[in-house]
């Protein structure tokens, strides 16, 4: 028995896709299209992080740094050995993955706030050697001239064409998420955060879901990171600092830590509002770390939770439009 | 100049960094102990602390020179102000989850750093000693007056701390609060206000640390991360929550540093000292210093 | 040789917690484990659920030594357990909780998991529908869909049994799963007890509540200080002088 909220939410999920499809047509300018790509590199990010932190409450701090070991992995390949996008994508996933395990190896021995300064640190190795290893890596000069992919020999070298590549990774990226929060390794995680030691005795195998979470969080960085370079066409050490892990940090704890769809609304969030308020990027990074301690302090569930409340109250308005009685009951579902 | 001598130096100016990260690691310590929180935005203290002294100091406030001792106080007196507001924000913080804790100090330490760079821009500037630059020949072994003088005064401070913590009442009505709460309160022990003086202290630790050192280290807003970071590391070290241990970290860890920069690669000291840290976490994660804790399950 | 435990002993640091004790537990067993505040049950629990490993002695289960196994892999041999202080996953409704626990069943992989919703899908609603029996048998499965800590405090113990079971033990350790429960609850959990064995698990029980214990256990283990004092049936245990003493003594001393 489809009720009407449904119908409504479905209606509304159509025309968002609608949207979607054919935004480059309606954009107003190719900057709106550029923006709009950045901030599906961004999502790609904070859907990482919020799986391994929000779910996982693994504290991983270099995302950045693995990030920009997607980057490198991607641009070296391709400036050097020419080697094609779709052959780069799947190499830099694994590679920072592989990188976000080694990180994520101290989270057996270490609890959260050592946990948090570890990988901090972590990430500034990285970062250190990404710097430093002038012969590979280009030191902080980066690295520039990076190809856009092509498709059969057609090339994605525009914001419009590239804005549909980053548009199918993000839908991939959200329903591979979906995928692995809503089933075991989900409920893994979130036995993880909730209580550790109940989790063990229940079975978890507490290490390697730890590892997986860090892993997980690296492969989206990866990606992220593979995107990136190929778009840019230029990268340097200083993009992947540990500034922009704690940008992503705000981004899923405004939208809502531990909520998917809260990576999103954040990431969007954040990133449209620079871009209306237009400030300094010094005043944007205060305005950050303001955003982090009123959410932690007022608004701990983000965004979402709002939204939440609003949800409660749309409910029972539905409802006393419909003379029925409320709809709230019948809205649970099996998980 | 043999090799005995360039040893000695480097030691001696590993310890007048150690007792720099020392004093820092203490305010990290002081702060866990009686709020049970990691205060990530320490560094940013320090710094900010540095500042709130040597802007007197160096004639940037109407133009007015203050002598180096005044502007040291004044520098000490607000952080030391500015640890009471920080007791206050962190009241509700500290019965949160702990990652939202730390996200919030995270949170704050990027507030004070892009805060202070927006006020005295990013490039920072370097100080003049109060005292002679030119450094004194003992035996072969040269040191700046201002190092001695880093060493010195923080050596006092760490004293006169311990002191303070030990024989008077205050004191340890503060150490009491630290180890139970609860307990403290019923005693009649004004519990919020020792946290307050606890953190004041920490701050004062700091901005003390950062003006003594300011001869030596450039001064610029984005001093504190590298030094919150090892000043963190060092109070693991020791054990996180034990001030003795806080010193002795801070002290290893400094020396450490010099050691390595000197007749390792400067470049990689940072990932070294870091590395380092990494590894006593995950062999011995109560620190050289500090007390085994059983986790009750 | 079903569950042994051979002469255990657990030190912290000066602590003796556990001294040199050894306790043996046939297969379907309900078997209590009684003595006064601090005498050292929890500890053993904990041991045996892979926290702690011993400073001395060993425990092995069905021949297997099982006392250095971490403890994911002790909950793999058989084990669950309850806790004193009530885990369940806060962020979970109560059929989410049972789902963790049968979580090291599954037979879909790491990929699959990921890249194969329909085998996920097949998989989890046979999981599903297993918890609802447990649900069904612990008389919670009207709230399967609610977050498991809204449940008034009796409900709650008993999802967290549920859950317990849900990892298909062969033993299950209870600590002290009477309190806070009122006459009538405790009967009620006298009666789940039963079901429970007769679903073949092994019970193995700390409990203060006296009545309980004698009315369920059928071996009962006491112990004092870290020591075992005593280990009989309810009646031999009620008159044995030195459990009276032990527990008599401590009233003395308060």
């Amino acid at each position: 028995m489809k009720n009407k909220s449904s119908i409504l939410k479905w209606i509304f999920i159509g025309a968002v896709v609608c949207l979607l499809l054919v935004f480059p047509a309606i954009a107003k300018s190719r900057y709106q299209v550029h923006i709009v790509n950045n901030i599906g590199i961004w999502i790609l990010l904070s859907l990482g992080l919020n799986i391994a932190m929000g779910y996982g409450g693994q504290f991983n701090l270099a995302l950045g740094a693995l990030w920009g070991v997607g980057a490198y992995t991607a641009a070296l390949l391709q400036t050097r050995l020419g080697v094609p996008f779709w052959i780069n994508l799947p190499l830099s996933i694994i590679s920072a993955a592989i990188m976000a395990a080694f990180v994520g190896l101290p989270s057996f021995k270490v609890r959260s706030h050592y946990l948090a300064i570890v990988t901090i640190g972590l990430g500034e190795v990285i970062n250190l050697f990404l710097v430093n290893q002038d012969e590979l890596t280009g030191g902080a000069l980066g690295i520039n001239r990076i190809k856009p992919p092509s498709l059969f020999g057609f090339p994605i070298n525009t914001d419009e064409r590239f804005y549909y590549l980053i548009l199918i990774m993000v839908i991939l990226g959200y329903l591979i998420g979906r995928q692995i929060v809503s089933h075991r390794i989900g409920r893994a995680f979130r036995a993880l955060r909730d209580d550790f030691q109940a989790a063990r005795a229940m079975g978890v195998n507490t290490g390697y879901y730890q590892i997986l979470a860090f892993a997980i969080s690296g492969a989206y960085a990866g990606a992220a990171g593979a995107l990136f370079a190929q778009w840019n066409s230029y990268i340097s050490p200083d993009i992947f600092e540990f500034k922009s892990a704690l940008i992503v940090l705000t981004m899923i704890l405004v939208g809502g830590i531990g909520n998917l769809p809260g990576s999103v609304v954040g990431t969007v969030l954040l990133l449209v509002l620079n871009e209306y308020l237009r400030v300094f990027e010094r005043w944007q990074l205060v305005g950050y770390g303001i955003a982090i301690i009123v959410v932690v302090l007022f608004l701990p569930g983000g965004v979402v939770q709002l939204a939440g409340k609003f949800e409660d109250f749309r409910q029972r308005w539905l409802a006393r439009l419909t003379k029925g009685k409320s709809n709230v009951e019948e809205q649970r579902n099996v998980p | 100049m043999n090799i005995t001598s360039i040893f000695i130096q480097t030691v001696i100016g590993g310890i007048g960094i150690g007792s720099l990260y020392a004093l820092v690691a203490l305010g990290y310590s002081m702060t866990f102990r009686s709020m049970g929180l990691v205060n990530f935005a320490q560094g940013s203290i320090y710094m900010v602390g540095t500042y709130f002294g040597i802007i007197w100091y160096r004639g940037m406030v109407m133009g007015l020179h203050v002598p180096y001792a005044a502007a040291f106080l004044i520098g000490l007196l607000c952080n030391a102000l500015l640890g009471i507001l920080l007791e206050r924000i962190f009241r509700p913080l500290a019965k949160l989850d702990l990652m939202f804790m730390l996200l919030a100090t995270i949170g704050l330490g990027f507030i004070l750093d892009n805060l202070f760079t927006i006020i005295f821009g990013a490039e920072g500037f370097a100080v003049d000693s109060p005292l002679s630059s030119t450094p004194w020949n003992i035996y072969g072994i040269r040191v700046l007056p201002q190092m001695a003088l880093l060493i010195g005064v923080s050596a006092l401070l760490m004293i006169g701390n311990q002191l303070f913590l030990s024989k008077t009442k205050l004191g340890m009505a503060m150490r009491a609060s630290a180890v139970d709460f609860e307990i403290a309160r019923t005693m009649g022990i004004p519990t919020n206000r020792m946290n307050a003086l606890a953190l004041s202290v920490g701050c004062m630790m700091s901005a003390a640390a950062g003006i003594l050192a300011a001869p030596i280290v450039y001064v610029a807003p984005s001093m504190g991360a590298a030094v919150g970071l090892k000043g963190f590391a060092a109070a693991i070290l020791g054990g996180l929550g034990s001030i003795p241990g806080a010193i002795a970290g801070g002290l290893v860890f400094g020396v450490l540093e010099a050691l390595s920069a000197g007749f390792i690669s400067s470049q990689w000291t940072k990932a070294i000292a870091f590395i380092v840290m990494v590894v006593v976490l995950m062999v011995k994660p109560s620190g050289i210093v500090g007390e085994i804790t059983i986790e009750k399950v | 040789m079903f569950l042994e435990i051979d002469q255990l002993t657990m030190q912290f640091g000066g602590l003796v917690a556990v001294n040199n004790v050894s306790i043996n537990i046939k297969k379907g067993e309900i078997h209590g484990l009684i003595g006064p505040n601090g005498s050292g049950k929890t500890t053993i629990f904990n041991v045996l659920s892979g926290y702690y490993k011993p400073t001395g002695g060993k425990v092995s289960f069905e021949g297997r030594v099982i006392s250095d196994l971490p403890a994911h892999q002790i909950t793999a041999a058989g084990f669950a357990r309850t806790f004193q202080s009530m885990r369940l996953f806060k962020s979970m409704t109560v059929l989410e909780n049972l789902l963790v626990g049968m979580g090291h069943h599954a037979k879909v992989g790491l990929f699959q998991e990921i890249f194969d919703p329909v085998a996920v899908h097949r998989e989890e609603q046979k999981f599903i529908e297993k918890a609802m029996e447990l649900l069904d048998l612990l008389e919670v499965a009207d709230f399967a869909n609610e977050l498991a800590t809204s449940l008034p405090y009796g409900h709650q113990r008993r999802v967290e049994m549920a859950r317990a079971l849900a990892t298909d033990p062969k033993v299950i350790l209870l600590d002290e799963p009477a309190a806070g429960l009122n006459e009538i609850e405790t009967e009620s959990l006298r009666k789940t007890l039963t079901k429970i064995r007769d679903l073949g698990v092994t019970i193995f029980l700390v409990e203060h509540d006296m009545k309980l214990v004698m009315g369920i256990c059928e071996i009962i283990s006491v112990l004092d200080y870290g020591k075992k004092i005593a280990e009989g049936t309810g009646p031999a245990i009620r008159k044995n002088p030195v459990v009276i003493e032990a527990y008599l003594g401590k009233e003395d001393d308060q």
